[in-house]
């Protein structure tokens, strides 16, 4: 029996300075932390419904509570002692005095007084129910409320009965380790959920309460011990997902069309063809298998009837200078011809002021004798090298047009330089050549070699040249397209034109059949 | 005829009665409503904190106690603090208009007014939580204060504390702690 009696005085021992320690720590805790407040000593709180404490700090160790009095006393009532008491905070190594009040009376102004060594120290006017310092919330409570970004937070208020209903609260949260935390200010509820927070990340989570100054007043308390959660990690909404996938899927299609209906195009522009002259050959690589002569031979006509009308276009460019002729057997005789030949020919100029400056060129006494001969002899003559091209050539001087006076010789001149085409035609005898000269001074044109034509107005005083063949009176002209007009003209038209030294002849070449070695190819290529 | 004509009697006592007696409220267990009677006293203590003159004359006035001792308090039955509490706000009431007949500053009185009128619907409050008790407990100026539950002031800025102090204390304990109030929480 006594044993057992004696236990339980123990346990009961235990657990009440189990409560005292832990309320002692408490106090001491709000001590510590009113200390920093910067309200008027002495600091006065309350608890809860009692527990009115004031506390002033000082510096002296020794004989403290002999130099010190606390009074207090409430409205219309005497003023009553206090039993002051010593507490040292180990944290800020600081002493305090304070007195724990016996009873506590709200909604009643409360006059407290401090007298150090009789005189007072500080006096201090309040009302209990402004200075609540509560013990923080308890049972804090942390979860995930399973959706992204949210914590759900409850906690249980101090025990204080009509007081819940006046309690405001702060709940504080940030990521573990870091300094950076936010604060909710909560009313009258004792559960908040968290938005906005770090998917899948840890937080730490503290609440305090204070009451809300319309009926209690106060301070706030401490913040309770941290608690810790993790938030859930992202998650990817279903319907999102599909949503994306149908968009997708819907993009595919609709660009998939386009191709198809513009594949042609697309591939043209990708991927063009390499360009074939199919279609200006017609038939060339279907019919004819690509052999272009074939090709040729059947499409000739509309062919060259193309490229005539390319060459058309070009502009006529002066005739050339064919080649030089080559002094073969002739040579010597028509160099010794000549000279007495242009001796007379000097001497007639002299003579006759009708020659002007018209220059015979050097070949012209050959020609003729080659023509003499040719009608002395003209079997013999047929052979001769005159048919031949290479031994042929044209000067080209105007100058035989001008029979008139000396007044046309600066026109002459010009003559020269800028038309320098000169028929060569060769009479029998001199007399018969001035006369010829005459006549072919006045004859601006060149016939063509071979045949001329019947409507040349040729004077010829013997008309010893039958018109026929190419033998005596030809010109090779080295022809590069020139298209120039012999046609017929009167004498008097010529004079004049002799005069202006303009060619409007036509030249009508009739020497397709003739196989000239190279202007007359010229020729045929030029019509 | 007859079970008729007695159920029409019944009828006519019923619409009498009615007519007589206010209606039954429904009771008002918010006590933001008091919160905001609170917060009105409040602003009378300032208003008067900076009146410069007309600000009433020198006078004593019956006012309830309003210091609370939870410990004796929540040992008290409701009844009893319903009846100390309507006592009070009837003192209040008297008291708040008597000085407002010296008040001549205009702010002042305005919020004299309304103090007054907050304490005729505390009144109303009260009765829907069914506390109120005698109709009329209104002491008539020269009779001495009886009751142990008064005090005495001698200023207008004491009698408006002393409202602030009584609304925020006892009224509302009492409020908070209602029955009616208290079967709607359970």
């Amino acid at each position: 029996m006594r044993k057992m009696r004696s236990d339980r005085l123990q346990v009961v021992f235990m657990l009440c300075l189990a409560f005292v320690t832990a309320g002692g720590k408490s106090f001491e805790r709000k001590v510590a932390q009113l200390l920093q407040d910067k309200t008027e000593d002495p600091k006065c709180f309350v608890e809860g419904k009692k527990d009115l404490t004031c506390f002033w700090e000082v510096e002296e160790e020794r004989n403290l509570h002999d130099r010190y009095t606390f009074m207090y006393s409430y409205e219309n009532e005497k003023k009553m002692a206090c039993v002051v008491s010593s507490l040292s905070l180990r944290a800020s190594n600081k002493t305090v005095l304070f007195c724990k009040f016996p009873q506590a009376l709200f909604f009643t102004p409360l006059n407290v007084q401090v007298f150090r060594d009789g005189q007072i120290l500080y006096n201090r006017i309040f009302n209990v129910e402004n200075v609540l310092l509560l013990d923080p919330p308890s049972n804090l409570t942390v979860m995930s409320s399973g959706k992204e970004g949210q914590l759900n937070v409850s906690w249980l208020p101090p025990p204080l009965k009509h007081m819940d209903d006046s309690m405001i609260y702060e709940v504080r949260y940030a990521v573990e380790g870091s300094h950076m935390g936010k604060v909710e200010k909560i009313k009258a509820s004792t559960t908040l959920v968290l938005r906005g927070l770090q998917s899948d990340t840890r937080y730490e989570v503290w609440v305090r309460v204070k009451l809300d100054g319309v009926a209690y007043d106060g301070y706030w308390s401490s913040w309770t011990d941290p608690v810790f959660a993790v938030t859930v990690p992202t998650d990817m909404d279903p319907l999102i997902v599909l949503l994306v996938l149908f968009i997708g899927l819907i993009l595919c299609l609709l660009s998939l069309t386009v191709i198809l209906s513009h594949h042609k195009f697309l591939l043209k522009k990708l991927w063009p063809d390499i360009p074939t002259p199919e279609h200006k050959f017609p038939g060339l690589f279907t019919v004819y298998k690509g052999d272009f002569k074939e090709w040729m031979s059947q499409n000739n006509g509309s062919m060259w009837g193309r490229s005539v009308h390319v060459y058309t276009e070009e502009l006529p460019s002066p005739v050339e200078v064919l080649s030089e002729v080559s002094l073969t057997n002739y040579s010597t005789s028509p160099r010794e011809g000549r000279k007495p030949a242009e001796k007379e020919e000097g001497s007639e100029r002299a003579d006759s002021g009708l020659m002007g400056g018209w220059r015979e060129p050097p070949h012209a006494q050959w020609l003729m004798e080659q023509l003499r001969a040719l009608q002395e002899n003209p079997e013999s003559f047929s052979q001769s090298t005159l048919l031949q091209s290479h031994d042929t050539y044209v000067a080209l001087n105007q100058n035989s047009q001008h029979v008139q006076g000396d007044t046309e010789r600066q026109v002459d001149d010009v003559f020269e330089e800028t038309l320098p085409l000169q028929t060569l035609f060769i009479t029998a005898g001199t007399s018969s050549l001035s006369a010829s000269h005459s006549d072919l001074g006045s004859l601006p044109q060149s016939s063509g070699s071979g045949r001329l034509s019947s409507q040349s107005s040729f004077e010829y005083p013997n008309h010893t040249w039958p018109p026929k063949g190419p033998g005596y009176a030809y010109m090779a002209v080295a022809d590069s397209g020139v298209s120039m007009d012999y046609s017929p003209m009167s004498s008097s038209s010529i004079a004049e034109l002799g005069k202006h030294g303009i060619y409007t002849n036509e030249y009508k070449n009739e020497i397709f059949g003739h196989k000239w070695p190279f202007s007359c190819q010229h020729i045929e290529s030029g019509y | 005829m007859q079970a008729f004509s007695g159920l029409v009697s019944v009828l006519i006592v019923f619409v009498w009665l009615g007519g007589n007696q206010v209606s039954p409220l429904r009771p008002i267990c918010d006590l933001r409503v008091l919160d905001h009677f609170v917060r009105e006293a409040r602003d009378s203590e300032v208003i008067m904190r900076g009146c410069r003159g007309g600000c009433g004359v020198m006078k004593s006035y019956f006012v309830p106690l309003t210091r609370v001792d939870f410990a004796v308090w929540e040992h008290i039955d409701v009844q009893s603090q319903a009846v100390e509490v309507q006592t009070g706000l009837s003192l209040l009431v008297q008291a708040l208009s008597t000085a407002k007949i010296t008040v001549s500053n205009s702010p002042l009185a305005s919020t004299l007014d309304n103090n007054i009128s907050n304490i005729h619907s505390l009144g109303q409050i009260l009765h829907s939580l069914d506390l109120q008790q005698a109709r009329s407990t209104v002491l008539p100026d020269d009779s001495a204060p009886a009751s142990s539950q008064m005090q005495e002031v001698s200023s207008l800025p004491e009698l408006l504390q002393v409202q602030s102090s009584f609304l925020r204390g006892k009224v509302r304990l009492l409020l908070s702690a209602a029955p009616a109030c208290q079967r709607q929480n359970s």
